[in-house]
């Protein structure tokens, strides 16, 4: 299913979000997220529980009303597009009609959108073909997903958003799901999901926005936000090293971000070269030096944490 | 794409503080918010005529209707038990009068308007059942708007309201031989479904306030006592004359009254038509908060 390039005139952006803000009591759950995605671009947005990927997605899809700022998708409101069976969605726990067939469930959900695919086709693409008749109440966690995949699948989208989709899957069923996905978003179309499995972002995004505490904190290529944010650590036992000390670290060139336990310390370096340098210049006693290659995991933990113990952690991280 | 990878202060509370007041729309403020491109492009046909609302309507309705009919336990409840009760309650001696009517026809209504009294309240069971498993946020990812949700199940509600209340008129033909014209059959069985009209508002009131697992005990009290208030078990001529007065400013008893003012040649009168216009207006505005509240936040 390869798709036509869009017509002359028609919006560049699959996704736009402009100055999102949403507060539940007192609590800003979404903090000024701007964010533009191309069509054809899988985007992951990333970050620990609470960091407003959820109130994100629902705001992105017309499900929560954002104090301020505004949503398109594709140049429409949120509810224009999935009226045109723009927009398919898994939403975060979302259940399926109890006491219905999976094939007559979507039969129902397929007769609302303006154009759909058929719900034998749908099924197939989401892999599970062959659970047409069965009642909604007796499938598996990971058959319900799928089943769940398929109703997003249903108005053949443009534009496909999941929230965390692979939370209730073994990882048998998470590697199928994805197969599917990518299978799906080779002819063009959008993904944009949610996620905290950081090995999801990395394996399967082009893109990934992390995101804390409502805010976007990074948004770059998979292997750029990689690199940014550690893209080697520096490990080292100094002896003797008091608080001064350790913030001393942080200010080292080439060096994003210190913590301490005991006297052992590591660095994250954006440039660990010159970090490393700096490192044995200002204590030529440095022992058990390690440098190692960053992944996706230390830049998140690097950039979500609020870790206490750590000085510099509220340190602004600059190039 | 993004060229570069841009990574924002992680300073914690800093001077991005959000202003509760601010307006809807402050995306121009934003450098990044330049939507180019006509708003209305794309590469579909919008599909969001009035045409096509009104059929996705109708589909929606339709595929309901299917669902709820395959319920057996709704079935029985609204279809059975009227009639069960209907055979019980309107034996009676050849004199007996209940107001205007003997005491087989007076009941009959009674128990059609208890069936369609079920029928329209199980949408709120429904909307409860579905909110709690997020069908209903689904739902909004179609083409069907949230008004248009409530008024299909609402709808849903009044269209099968129609067969018990069709069983039972038919049982009383059956069992107690009373027989209308095709005439009084329509206009009772159209009085008793307008009588139900605040009823189906606050079905969907109970559906955006109650949990499913406490809808099962709330509406099973809320059916008795919509039942006794509306002289379904005790016919009003027999409540106190006080009692009698209370009842008639509450919606329910006008279900049935309007059925039966229908039977004894007339209509359910201007006083009927005022409270339910009253409770209506009441109650629907409760269900409108209720909807709005769930439709913006969860």
């Amino acid at each position: 299913m390869t798709r036509n390039p869009p017509p002359p005139g028609a919006p560049p952006h699959s996704v736009h979000l402009a100055g999102l803000r949403k507060r539940y009591g007192g609590v800003r759950a979404v903090d000024g997220v701007d964010l533009v995605v191309a069509p054809g671009e899988v985007v992951a947005l990333l970050g620990p529980n609470g960091a407003g990927k959820s109130t994100t997605i629902d705001m992105l899809l017309g499900l929560t009303r954002p104090d301020s700022g505004e949503v398109r998708l594709f140049g429409r409101s949120p509810r224009q597009a999935c009226t045109a069976g723009l927009v398919g969605a898994m939403l975060q726990n979302g259940g399926l009609l109890p006491e219905i067939t999976v094939g007559k469930m979507l039969a129902a959900v397929r007769a609302l959108y303006p154009r759909a695919l058929p719900t034998r086709e749908v099924l197939a693409r989401a892999g599970v073909g062959d659970l047409a008749d069965t009642r909604t109440d007796r499938l598996s966690g990971g058959q319900r997903q799928r089943v769940r995949f398929a109703l997003a699948l249903l108005p053949d989208p443009d534009l496909i958003v999941l929230d965390e989709p692979t939370a209730a899957m073994d990882v048998a069923s998470r590697r199928a799901f994805w197969a599917s996905m990518r299978a799906w978003a080779a002819g063009g179309r959008t993904v944009l999901f949610a996620t905290h499995y950081l090995e999801e972002a990395d394996a399967f995004a082009d893109r990934i926005v992390l995101l804390r505490r409502g805010r976007v904190i990074a948004d770059g290529p998979t292997t750029e936000v990689k690199a940014l944010v550690g893209g080697r650590t520096i490990r080292a036992t100094l002896r003797g090293l008091n608080a001064a000390g350790l913030a001393g670290l942080g200010r080292l060139p080439g060096v994003a971000r210190v913590e301490g336990r005991g006297d052992a310390v590591t660095l994250t370096c954006p440039d660990s070269d010159a970090a490393l340098r700096a490192l044995l210049a200002a204590h030529p006693a440095a022992e058990d030096i390690e440098v190692v290659g960053a992944g996706l995991e230390d830049a998140f933990v690097a950039l979500t944490t609020d870790d206490a113990t750590d000085p510099s952690a509220r340190q602004e991280i600059t190039r | 794409m993004t060229g570069n990878p841009t990574i924002a202060s992680t300073t914690a509370g800093s001077s991005m503080a959000a202003d509760p007041t601010a307006a809807s729309a402050t995306a121009a403020s934003t450098p990044a918010a330049t939507f180019a491109g006509p708003l209305t492009g794309g590469t579909r046909a919008g599909g969001n005529g009035t045409a096509d609302a009104v059929l996705t309507y109708v589909r929606y309705v339709r595929s309901e209707i299917t669902r709820v009919w395959r319920n057996t336990r709704l079935l029985i409840f609204t279809l059975l038990l009227p009639i069960i009760l209907f055979g019980a309650f309107s034996a009676g001696s050849e004199g007996d009068r209940l107001g205007d009517l003997a005491v087989a026809p007076y009941i009959m209504i009674s128990m059609a308007s208890f069936g369609a009294m079920n029928a329209v309240l199980g949408s709120a069971g429904r909307i409860a059942t579905e909110r709690s498993i997020g069908w209903n946020r689904q739902l909004r990812l179609t083409a069907l708007t949230g008004p248009q949700y409530v008024l299909a199940k609402a709808t849903t509600g009044f269209t099968l309201a129609v067969l018990p209340i069709v069983a039972v008129f038919v049982a009383g033909d059956a069992m107690r031989g009373v027989r209308l014209s095709a005439g009084t059959y329509l206009g009772a069985g159209a009085s008793i479904l307008l009588g139900l009209v605040p009823l189906a508002a606050f079905a969907i009131w109970l559906g955006y306030l109650v949990r499913p697992e406490n809808m099962q005990a709330i509406t099973g009290g809320v059916f008795s006592l919509l039942a006794l208030a509306g002289g379904i078990w005790v016919p009003v001529e027999n409540f106190p004359g006080w009692l009698a007065d209370v009842v008639k400013l509450l919606p329910m008893y006008w279900s049935a009254q309007a059925g039966r003012a229908v039977l004894a040649g007339g209509w359910i009168g201007g006083r009927g038509l005022v409270t339910l216009a009253v409770w209506t207006v009441v109650l629907g505005a409760a269900a409108g908060r209720a909807y709005l509240r769930d439709q913006l936040r969860t």
